[in-house]
This record gives C-alpha cells, sequence and structure tokens, in this order.
C-alpha cells in the first residue's frame, strides 16, 4: 500500500504498463519491416486493383512504409493518365 | 483412428518448452492415451534427461527418420507412466540432418501409433523448427510475461499462420504478486498484444527445477501447481473443455485489498 500511494504521489507508472505499449508499438514496426518481395507483390496487387478503374503509369509509381514518431503508413504515388469508363 | 500431432514452440529459449512438452505429454498419458514426446532439438537433446530416460536411450529419432531403426525400437517407454514414450534427439550430429520429407513421413506413421504426438520444437525459427511444425495438426506456443519472450512469440505465431496452423498460447512462469505490484505482464496483457486463443496459464513453480533435477515428472506431484495447471491444459486438449483455466493467485493480504479497493495499486 506503502508503494502504491507513493507511485500516485511520484507518478511513477507500473513498468508492465510500458512493456506492454513497446511492445504493441515493436510488433507493428515488426510486421512493417517487409522484405523486398512482399512489397513487390504487394505493389503489383495494388497496381492491378487501380488498373481497373484507372490507366496509370505502370513505370513511375512508388510504394514506400513511411516511418514517423508513433505512425507508419504505406504511400502508395502514381500519376493517373485516364480515367476508365466503365462499361455497362 | 489416427492420432494429432501437437507442435509445442515458443521461438525464443529457455521460457519453459521443455517443462511444457514432457508435462502435457505426461498428463495425456495419465489421461489414458498413447502418447509419444519427440525431442526435435537435435545436437541439443535435453528431453531425456528432464525425463530421468537419458540412461535407455538406444535409438534416436534421427535413426528414424533415415531408415537405421523402427519406431518401436526408438521410442522409451516411461516405467512410471503407462502409455508413455520418448523419442530422443541424437545429441552427435549436426542440426540440420533431417530432412523435411523424411519427418513428414515418419509424422505419417507416428499418427498411426499413438493417440498424441508432441514434438519438442528447439528454439528459434530456422530448419530445426520447421522440422517440427511440418507434420504439426495443432500448435502450442509457450511464452513468459517478457518484452522478448513475447515478442519471439508473435513471430512464431505468424509463421505458425502462414503453414494454416491455429497456435494456442501457454503463459508459463506467471508470479501472481508481481503482476498484482504491475511489475509483471498479466496473461490479459500477452494475449491482447499477441491476440490468439489461450490453450493455458501456468504459475512460476520452484518444483519444476526440482522434479527437473531427480528426472521425475512434475504431473505426478499433487502439490506442484505448475504440474497441476498442466493438467488441466491436457484434459482441455483431450476435449473436456469444461475444465476451466485457472488464473493464478497468491494470497491476498488485508493491505492489499484495502489498497486495491482504493485504486492504490
Amino acid at each position: 500500500m506503502l508503494q502504491g500511494l507513493l507511485k500516485r504521489f511520484t507518478g511513477q507508472k507500473n513498468s508492465k504498463e510500458e512493456a506492454k505499449k513497446r511492445l504493441q508499438f515493436s510488433l507493428i514496426y515488426d510486421k512493417l519491416e517487409v522484405n523486398d518481395t512482399t512489397l513487390t507483390d504487394l505493389q503489383n496487387d495494388i497496381v492491378d486493383v487501380i488498373s481497373k478503374y484507372f490507366e496509370i503509369d505502370r513505370d513511375s509509381l512508388e510504394l514506400k512504409v513511411k516511418r514517423d514518431d508513433d505512425v507508419s503508413a504505406l504511400v502508395f504515388n502514381t500519376p493517373i493518365l485516364h480515367v476508365k469508363r466503365k462499361q455497362a | 483412428m489416427e492420432g494429432k500431432i501437437i507442435v509445442v514452440t515458443s521461438g525464443k529459449g529457455g521460457v519453459g518448452k521443455t517443462t511444457a512438452t514432457s508435462s502435457i505429454g505426461a498428463a495425456l498419458a495419465l489421461e489414458g492415451k498413447r502418447v509419444a514426446i519427440v525431442d526435435m532439438d537435435i545436437g541439443l537433446r535435453n528431453l531425456d534427461v528432464v525425463m530421468g530416460l537419458e540412461n535407455r536411450i538406444v535409438f534416436n529419432i534421427v535413426d528414424v527418420v533415415q531408415g537405421r531403426c523402427k519406431i518401436d525400437q526408438a521410442a522409451i517407454r516411461d516405467r512410471r507412466i503407462d502409455n508413455l514414450f520418448l523419442i530422443p534427439a541424437s545429441q552427435s550430429d549436426n542440426k540440420d540432418v533431417l530432412t523435411t520429407s523424411g519427418v513428414e513421413r515418419v509424422c505419417n506413421d507416428l499418427r498411426k501409433k499413438f493417440d498424441y504426438v508432441l514434438m519438442d520444437s528447439p528454439a528459434g525459427i530456422e530448419k530445426g523448427f520447421q522440422n517440427s511444425i511440418v507434420g504439426a495438426n495443432e500448435a502450442l506456443v509457450v511464452c513468459t510475461p517478457d518484452v522478448s519472450a513475447v515478442r519471439d512469440a508473435d513471430r512464431v505465431i505468424g509463421l505458425l499462420y502462414a503453414r494454416s496452423l491455429e497456435p494456442r498460447l501457454i503463459v508459463n512462469r506467471i508470479e501472481p504478486s508481481r503482476v498484482e505490484r504491475g511489475e509483471m505482464l498479466s496473461h490479459e496483457d500477452v494475449m491482447e498484444v499477441l491476440s490468439i486463443e489461450l490453450a493455458g496459464l501456468v504459475p512460476m513453480d520452484e518444483k519444476v527445477l526440482i522434479s527437473s533435477n531427480t528426472g521425475t515428472p512434475l504431473v505426478l506431484q499433487n502439490e506442484s501447481k505448475a504440474g497441476q495447471a498442466f493438467r488441466r491444459i491436457a484434459k482441455r486438449l483431450n476435449g473436456e473443455t469444461d475444465v476451466p483455466i485457472e488464473i493464478p493467485t497468491h494470497k491476498t493480504s488485508m493491505w492489499n485489498k484495502i489498497s486495491k479497493t482504493f485504486g492504490l495499486k
């Protein structure tokens, strides 16, 4: 109980909370550390889907994993050449 | 009917895989099933000495896979528990001596001879691990409540899913008093981070070391909390789904109860 009081007054957090938070972040980062083949496969899949709707420049597109301090994002950059008309 | 092959794995070493495998295997045999425990840690065998069967080794799993002997010749019968067998690892071979296809073939034979076959995987995610999971029908992942074990467990869980296995988790060496003080991840924390189904919770228990010192089965000791936890895990594996997962606790003192009520813990 004394320990509890002390923690409350000093604002000291439980070490397990820190462990949990660090784990949750590191597991996400571990998974984003994807290898080249995965990234290429993903890129091809994305291109296939987008190509159903837009005509895109396959040569100038890029796919990146962007990391900030607490968020990660997949950034897919492609110029769109034409919008495809959907055929009825 | 064909038996089931269950791989016990962890990624990280030293989290209690061997204890878990031998205890769950022994407990399944106590349930009346015919059980083989296979030590897949080629070159660094340990199950034999933990189980107290080190003096009776004639052949090993490498001999079986390479066709030098039959399964029945390599399987050592435990004299204390009926229907419990150990197929030891080889101590002298290189760890990469087994081929995946060879192991797979032996797994098919093992399923015909036993109700349950427990594969004790080596630490790591290399070939020894791959060989341990190649014939598996089910998977158990053992982890302790610390950051390195949980992270490695996550990696292994990913690899098992990639092989269409849906692993279940055993959280080992839980220290309830430290969980209560906020010094140790609780099983809920671990499950939340890993998001997989639970197979069981095992408390830290001094009896584990003592039973390995003497090579006697932990599950035969009624006063061993870990031993009893493994027996319940085995019962659930064996289809007794009404056996509850017990959360390890320690005797709470009056002060702890009061301070908990006031939110000081």
